[in-house]
């Protein structure tokens, strides 16, 4: 063929390749920025609010990668398809044309004599475009007069010299060398040109041996418009391939996203506590793998902490033991203290004043034991999670006096609250707490204690403050661990230890709280918070008794608290009529 | 009433036995000792004592089951010795119709005191006799009689109807029952009052899930109504 044309078609593949070329690089900046932004999903997973938001993200991502690998695909496949065919098709018209045109050239043109006149030429460029391919024609040759003659057949609005390329022109009118390779001087050109959205094939020869030049103009309209339904056609295969891969990739991305979900569900439900969160495994895929690894991790942590739970529960279990075992000679032990100590307050009793020292310490070593033991089972009582309120109707300035006066501490504390305050709550376990607060703050402080109650919404605030030299800084922080003693060089005969740890869980059982600070006079300041109404935290209703529909239910009841919740600076003998003079300091120092 | 009251210590541990044996002999009472469940039946046939110091944990039959059998004949006051001082055995300890309980390791003094104090219960103190609809208080014979029958109540629930009956139509507190009836200090705990009223309601009322006599005043306590 002819070097135009093979020079067209190569700038039209070049051209498919530079559009090809873009498209693969989009893809892989694509999945390069997916990679990027999976890492960054591993910091999202604790934010549970963004999870939804990272869910739909992924699924867009997903949708949009399908329809990317959808649309180049379409596009590659449809282009390729259009460009063969418009070949196909354009090559096959312009051949029939050509070779008809050639015909006639030789047939009609090539009959003129060399120097035709305008008629001649004008007729034969009718009979030469009269063919079966509807061509206009136009001759062109130089008359017997030495002027250019021209000659045109009839139709597409007067076809002139004007409407062929002038390359085209030079191309036909340039004489070639006649070699082995190229046996005639001129050739047939062609070339297709597109005027008014139309388009068109023009061509043009030589009679060879002197004679008129032919140029031929074909429009290629029929063709362009088969073409242009292709191409119609290949663009909504084109877009349902879009559709469809769209839909295609929602589908993908539930499936994915699914377990996915459920994955991170089933991470929030163990994150809460719940160890036994376990995933059904279905399929062998890798998020089945990863439902399977999720498992055996639930499984290792449950394990794990069921061992750790159980340790402690048997230390636990030790310590409770250990206290109730020690009931039992401490009992014993007890009762015959006591009947040591009557001895020694009978006037010329009958111990030996020798062995009265031995005997003294005995008794209050016991005490302390007792006091000990008490406070060790009330420790656990809280550890074990087993201590439970008995709520009663309380005034908070009677049972501060009461508190105070049952260990004869009315001299050394000022009370600065108002009858008819009344809050329900454990009177007991308020006694324990108000006990080691005041006696705490007697021990450390010195008297005065001065202790205020104050109403505050739902809550009453009471503030227990000594006079003393205050808290050290770095000891404010542990003042209520437990066995942790304020200054190292009087480790013994300040109480069990426990104090203050007891009164703050009694506080939490109540849901209020204790808090320790320095007063800017000077001095400790202990400030209780309790809720006015403690009943919702016992589970059952404000009113434990049900006009006797409790009757039969109380047995079974893991009811209300210890009997004594006492630990702590406990009036011991809370005799009612024998013992009024015996409100005992809580370290019983005396003896 | 003997003036020197006789006891009945029930405690399987020799130790504790002899030691309260020891203290309570000191503070005046004659104290009989079992160490088990089942001599300490046995002994409460022979001896007729005037009160049960009884120990929760005894070998064979345990305190609860020792104390609900003494129960179905005697009215005699039955004070609890507990040493696991879980709740959940002083809740079934009044159930199966304790008066008191000591919680391990209990003083002497304490004991006594409670002794003292639930015995005195049982002592008569006017002679006025009261009616709440079917029921007769007598305060001088110290019985109370329910359609013309005889009723069997412990010292401590005769106590807890006598100081109800006394303030008729009053409200009393649970700490006030506490100091009344059981002398406790301001500390008692309220669930004695809970569980007596619920056995003097199982002898006294008509129904005892719906008491039309003693009746529960929310957040207060406790008040004996004459029937309408």
């Amino acid at each position: 063929m002819t070097s135009p044309h093979v020079s067209e078609q190569h700038a039209e593949q070049h051209a498919d390749r530079r559009t090809g070329r873009p498209a693969d690089q989009q893809t892989d900046q694509q999945t390069d920025q997916r990679t990027d932004q999976q890492e960054g999903a591993r910091g999202w997973a604790a934010r549970g609010a963004l999870s939804r938001l990272r869910f739909t993200s992924l699924r867009l991502r997903l949708v949009v990668v399908f329809a990317l690998v959808a649309l180049t695909a379409a596009v590659s496949a449809s282009g390729i398809a259009y460009w063969l065919n418009r070949e196909a098709v354009l090559t096959r018209a312009q051949d029939a044309v050509l070779r008809d045109f050639q015909q006639e050239m030789q047939n009609r043109a090539g009959a003129l004599p060399v120097h035709p006149t305008q008629d001649e030429l004008q007729r034969t460029a009718g009979q030469m475009a009269s063919g079966s391919q509807h061509f206009s024609v136009l001759l062109v040759a130089t008359d017997p007069g030495g002027r250019t003659a021209y000659g045109t057949s009839g139709g597409l609005n007067g076809f002139s010299l004007k409407d062929v390329p002038k390359p085209l022109r030079a191309a036909v009118n340039r004489q070639q060398k006649v070699t082995s390779a190229n046996k005639s001087p001129y050739h047939l050109y062609w070339q297709r040109v597109v005027d008014h959205g139309t388009p068109y094939l023009v061509a043009g020869t030589r009679v060879i041996g002197g004679g008129p030049t032919g140029y031929m103009v074909k429009s290629l309209e029929p063709e362009a418009k088969d073409l242009n339904s292709l191409a119609w056609s290949l663009g909504i295969a084109t877009g349902l391939a879009l559709i469809g891969s769209a839909l295609l990739a929602q589908a993908a991305a539930s499936t994915v996203l699914k377990p996915v979900q459920r994955l991170g569900v089933a991470a929030r439900r163990l994150g809460e506590g719940k160890l036994d969160t376990r995933l059904r495994v279905s399929g062998t895929d890798e998020l089945a793998d990863l439902s399977r690894t999720f498992n055996n991790a639930a499984e290792a942590l449950e394990k794990r902490v069921a061992e750790m739970a159980a340790r402690d529960e048997a230390s636990r279990r030790f310590v409770a033991d250990m206290s109730h075992e020690l009931r039992t000679p401490l009992t014993a032990i007890t009762a015959v203290t006591e009947v040591l100590e009557e001895e020694l307050e009978m006037e010329g009793g009958g111990i030996d004043p020798m062995i009265e020292p031995a005997v003294r310490l005995v008794i209050s070593e016991t005490r302390r034991l007792n006091d000990l033991v008490e406070n060790l089972m009330e420790v656990t009582r809280f550890d074990a999670g087993t201590a439970r309120l008995v709520l009663d109707d309380v005034d908070i300035a009677d049972q501060i006096t009461a508190c105070i006066d049952a260990r004869a501490w009315l001299d050394a504390v000022e009370l600065d609250a108002e009858r008819g305050i009344h809050a329900r709550l454990d009177p007991r376990r308020l006694d324990v707490i108000l006990a080691n607060l005041i006696g705490n703050a007697l021990k450390h402080g010195g008297s005065p204690v001065r202790v205020s109650v104050r109403e505050a919404d739902d809550e009453i605030v009471i503030r227990v403050r000594d006079h003393g030299p205050g808290i050290p800084e770095d000891v404010l922080p542990h003042v209520f661990d437990r066995f942790y003693k304020a200054s190292a060089s009087r480790p013994r005969s300040e109480g069990s230890g426990l104090g203050l740890s007891i009164a703050l869980e009694n506080a939490h059982i109540h849901g209020g709280e204790i808090t320790a600070a320095n007063s800017p006079e000077g001095g400790a300041v202990f400030t209780l918070r309790l809720p006015r109404d403690a009943s919702a935290l016992t589970g059952r209703p404000a009113e434990e008794d049900k006009d006797g529909k409790q009757a039969s239910g109380t047995g079974g009841e893991p009811a209300a608290s210890s009997p004594s919740p006492s630990a702590a600076p406990q009036p011991q003998p809370p005799s009612p009529s024998q013992e009024q003079g015996g409100g005992q300091d809580p370290t019983r120092e005396e003896a | 009433m003997s003036p020197v009251p006789s006891l009945l210590l029930i405690e399987d541990d020799d130790a504790i036995r002899t030691a309260l044996e020891l203290s309570l002999t000191r503070q005046g009472h004659r104290v009989a000792t079992a160490a088990s469940g089942e001599d300490g039946l046995k002994m409460l046939r022979e001896q007729r004592p005037d009160l049960i110091v009884l120990d929760v944990m005894l070998p064979g039959i345990d305190g609860f089951e020792v104390c609900r059998r003494i129960r179905r004949t005697d009215q005699l006051p039955i004070i609890l010795l507990t040493a696991r001082s879980d709740d959940i055995d002083v809740v079934v300890g009044l159930e199966s119709g304790a008066d008191d309980y000591v919680v391990k390791p209990v003083q002497g003094r304490v004991l006594d005191a409670r002794i003292r104090a639930v015995l005195r219960r049982g002592e008569r103190e006017s002679n006025d006799s009261a009616v709440f609809g079917n029921l007769v208080i007598d305060r001088a014979a110290m019985t109370v009689t329910k359609n013309g029958q005889d009723l069997q109540l412990t010292p401590t629930e005769l106590r807890l109807l006598l100081e109800l009956s006394r303030r008729p139509g009053q409200a009393l507190s649970r700490q006030q029952l506490l100091r009344l009836v059981w002398e406790h200090d301001y500390l008692g705990d309220s669930r004695l009052v809970d569980a007596c009223v619920q056995r003097l309601r199982a002898k006294v009322e008509d129904v005892p899930s719906s008491p039309t006599l003693i009746r529960t005043v929310r957040g207060v306590g406790y008040r004996l109504d004459p029937p309408q």
